[in-house]
């Protein structure tokens, strides 16, 4: 169906070669998983396969790309609308249309199809993808799962023999993702269609995946059966490094092959002893916490404490009002109700030098926070802002990520490489409460157990507190110590992380599907149970 | 409301632009823009666009300060009422015939501001359609013949709201810093880089989806032109005739 032969890629203003003599064939109905750390060339990949890369980036392409017999050389991506659907990494800045209906309709519109086909079209992916009653809905009201089903809708409704997902689950809660992941595996059974996917969290994909691509950074690439390459990829799994600490003699993918295997290790491992928390001061409190957006309720009665030397997640479901809360301690929402305090103080007077010094606020788009022109430049604002020593925070950057070239452009940082930035910035104002939304979202393993070390020595060396709002459950385990779980605005449940991850299977880790009913979340759990 | 056609207040604005600089009056000016508020403020729907206007009307109120101080402070003075006598700065003799500061007469800032009025009547009555207007339904009435133009249309439409949407988060990170008011300039950078990689990012997903490929489009749900329409439009086509006939 796709054929790639001797295919090498280099864009325009870089030296760099993205893909190297790269050759491979992806038959009909099969789902291919894109794997890779950041920045090597995955999403480059994927535009191949339709011809957005080159036709509308520009860039050297040598080989042949042909998709059903079609040269992507030849054509421009358009005319290949009809053979490859793509749903890029942020559906929401794709939409052409305001109205859920009239998005599914683009495509077929500017093919003029007829309209008693479009009507008929229409409706099939509304039923398949359970969509129908949000058919007349504006789509910016959508939540963040049911944009990317209006995505993958409009990419379905032009009955594409290909479909190319860049990262569809990142900004998804585990249920949502689920969902997504459901859908397209029924796909490629019922309807034989091509999927290929890029993905970060392999922990949510690996089951479906027939093969995989493996993209080393240097131009090389891999091609094989997920076994073989996750046998030796340092990119893997959480399953899979369970399996590799372990010792078992083959990598199982899914957790029902990883049980089969660890029967005895379930049976013989010992109970780990509960570390007592020792409670701190309280860093930050909330009381009778509520806000309203528009008439509709944000937040409501949000009661809780978090001491210092605590590291704690917000969860729940997109839209549960995880964002709501975390502006609303760091003080942007002025109209919220009830108190709000951070080390004493109230949210709302938090202001300039004093804001800096009680909480630090790393936003979805940590790039928001940047503005200088170079590394160098932005870390010496820090230091003038803080009145530190010239240099504090680039040396704390150093020990972030070291090798950062100081004079790079902060754009040109990869999805890590920018966060670290962020965070030496924030941190070398050395605030008594860190506050972080979405962190590892586009982040690849390795940025992701960096970001883990360095929060914890934070919060457990300094005695500060963390709280993080993510959707990502294997984070949360290796991470945190308490969970606050928000739904619908309200705190339904509030506890140790084990207990809450426990209690629910939608936001289990890996680790602990394979090991239940023994309650050890992260691989290091499992290996201190079984040598006790 | 019952749902306009897109071109609606597009022409509408058109039409009222042409009658304001027609007329070239600042009261003509003030109630076009008045108008324009009212409008906004009662129909805009609660949509990233709708904020457009009032983003508009802040940079035309930006330019006319701007615009005020330079026409009053350099060039030909006007005789009239004397207001106040700025000293006047020496300039080389090569560049005889400019003057900055001098006298600074009622007449003087009077015209500067008349015709400042004009400049921010244009500016927030295309503030205005923009945010009555979805640019995705604008669109959809694009004639395909002008692909690049309608890429092109869509962009600069969607590029307006995105700007402003992009402001407010920028902005509010920014205090996080402890940055309470960060200058323009250090908004701009990452201001340009969000709008520029959303707006590639809007034209390669219409490529991707088949925009552009055939010469005639289908319309999955007919965009009709009603009564309503015409009304609005004939309201602001009789301006411009009475002050095409009026105005000398």
């Amino acid at each position: 169906m796709i054929n790639f032969s001797r295919v090498s890629l280099v864009y325009p203003t870089s030296t760099k070669t993205i893909l190297e003599d790269l050759s491979f064939e992806i038959s009909e109905g099969e789902m291919v998983l894109v794997i890779g750390s950041t920045g090597t060339g995955k999403s480059s990949l994927l535009r191949l396969i339709n011809g957005l890369v080159p036709h509308h980036t520009g860039g050297i392409l040598a080989g042949d790309i042909s998709v059903a017999g079609i040269s992507t050389r030849l054509v421009r991506p358009g005319e290949l609308s009809h053979l490859v659907g793509i749903v890029g990494q942020n559906p929401a800045q794709g939409f052409v249309t305001d109205i859920v209906e009239e998005e599914l309709a683009f495509g077929m519109e500017a093919l003029n199809i007829a309209p008693d086909l479009m009507r008929k079209r229409v409706e099939e992916i509304l039923d398949l993808l359970a969509l129908s009653h949000l058919r007349d809905r504006a789509i910016s009201t959508l939540s963040g799962g049911e944009q990317q089903r209006v995505a993958i809708g409009s990419a379905l409704v032009m009955n594409p023999k290909v479909l190319v997902l860049d990262e569809p689950t990142s900004a998804l809660d585990p249920i949502a993702a689920e969902e997504v992941l459901s859908i397209l595996h029924r796909l490629v059974h019922d309807l034989s269609l091509t999927v290929v996917i890029a993905e970060h969290r392999l922990e949510r994909v690996i089951g479906f995946a027939d093969r995989i691509i493996h993209i080393a950074g240097d131009g090389s690439a891999e091609i094989n059966l997920p076994e073989e390459i996750l046998k030796r990829s340092d990119i893997a799994p959480p399953i899979v490094h369970l399996a590799r600490a372990l010792g078992l003699s083959q990598v199982g993918l899914s957790v029902r092959d990883v049980r089969r295997m660890t029967d005895d290790i379930r049976a013989n491992g010992k109970d780990l002893e509960v570390f007592e928390p020792t409670q701190g001061e309280v860093a930050i409190s909330t009381a009778k916490l509520s806000l309203s957006y528009q008439g509709k309720l944000a937040l409501h009665d949000v009661t809780t404490n978090i001491y210092n030397g605590e590291i704690v997640a917000l969860m729940g479901r997109n839209g549960a009002g995880k964002s709501s809360l975390l502006t609303t301690l760091v003080g942007l929402n002025n109209e919220a109700k009830g108190s709000s305090q951070i080390c004493g103080l109230n949210s709302k007077d938090l202001k300039g030098k004093t804001r800096r010094e009680k909480v630090g606020f790393i936003p979805q788009e940590p790039s928001d926070l940047l503005y200088g022109q170079s590394v160098k430049g932005e870390c010496a604002q820090a230091d003038k802002d803080n009145e530190c020593a010239a240099g504090t925070a680039l040396a704390l950057l150093e020990r972030i990520v070291p090798a950062i070239d100081p004079d790079t452009h902060p754009r040109d940082l990869s999805e890590g490489q920018r966060l670290a930035l962020a965070l030496a910035i924030v941190l070398s104002a050395q605030p008594q409460v860190l506050i972080l939304d979405e962190p590892t979202r586009g982040l690849d393993y390795q940025a992701k157990t960096l970001l883990i070390t360095l929060l914890k020595s934070f919060a457990k060396e300094l005695n500060r507190s963390v709280l993080i709002a993510t959707h990502d459950v294997e984070l949360v385990a290796e991470l945190c110590d308490r969970v606050i779980f928000l739904a619908e605005g309200e705190v339904v449940a509030d506890g140790p992380t084990l207990e809450i991850l426990l209690s629910s299977p939608a936001f289990a880790p890996q680790v602990a599907k394979v090991m239940s009913p023994r309650p050890w979340l992260t691989v290091s759990d499992v290996l201190r149970a079984v040598a006790q | 409301m019952k749902s306009l056609h897109p071109l609606t207040w597009w022409i509408w604005s058109l039409l009222t632009i042409g009658a304001v600089i027609r007329a070239d009056s600042s009261w003509l000016a003030g109630s076009a823009m008045a108008v324009a508020a009212i409008l906004v403020w009662r129909f805009a729907v609660a949509a990233p666009w709708a904020k457009s206007f009032w983003f508009s009307l802040k940079i035309g109120v930006f330019i006319l300060i701007i615009r005020t101080l330079v026409g009053v402070l350099i060039g030909v003075p006007i005789p009239g009422t004397k207001l106040v006598t700025v000293p006047i700065v020496p300039l080389p003799h090569w560049l005889a015939g400019i003057r900055i500061g001098g006298v600074i007469t009622q007449e003087r800032l009077l015209s500067s501001i008349h015709e400042g009025l004009i400049i921010i009547a244009v500016i927030s009555l295309f503030g205005a359609a923009v945010s009555l207007t979805s640019p995705h339904k604008l669109l959809r009435v694009t004639p395909v013949a002008i692909y690049e133009f309608g890429v092109a249309t869509v962009i600069a439409t969607s590029a307006l709201p995105n700007l402003v949407q992009s402001v407010t988060r920028i902005r509010r990170a920014r205090a996080l810093r402890g940055d309470e008011k960060p200058s323009w300039r250090s908004i701009a950078l990452p201001l340009l880089e969000d709008s520029l990689s959303r707006s590639l990012e809007l034209a390669a997903a219409m490529d991707a989806r088949g925009f552009g490929v055939s010469r005639k489009r289908s319309r999955y749900r007919p965009i009709t032109w009603h009564g309503l329409d015409s009304a609005i439009v004939l309201t602001s086509a009789a301006l411009l005739a009475v002050t095409l006939a009026v105005v000398r």
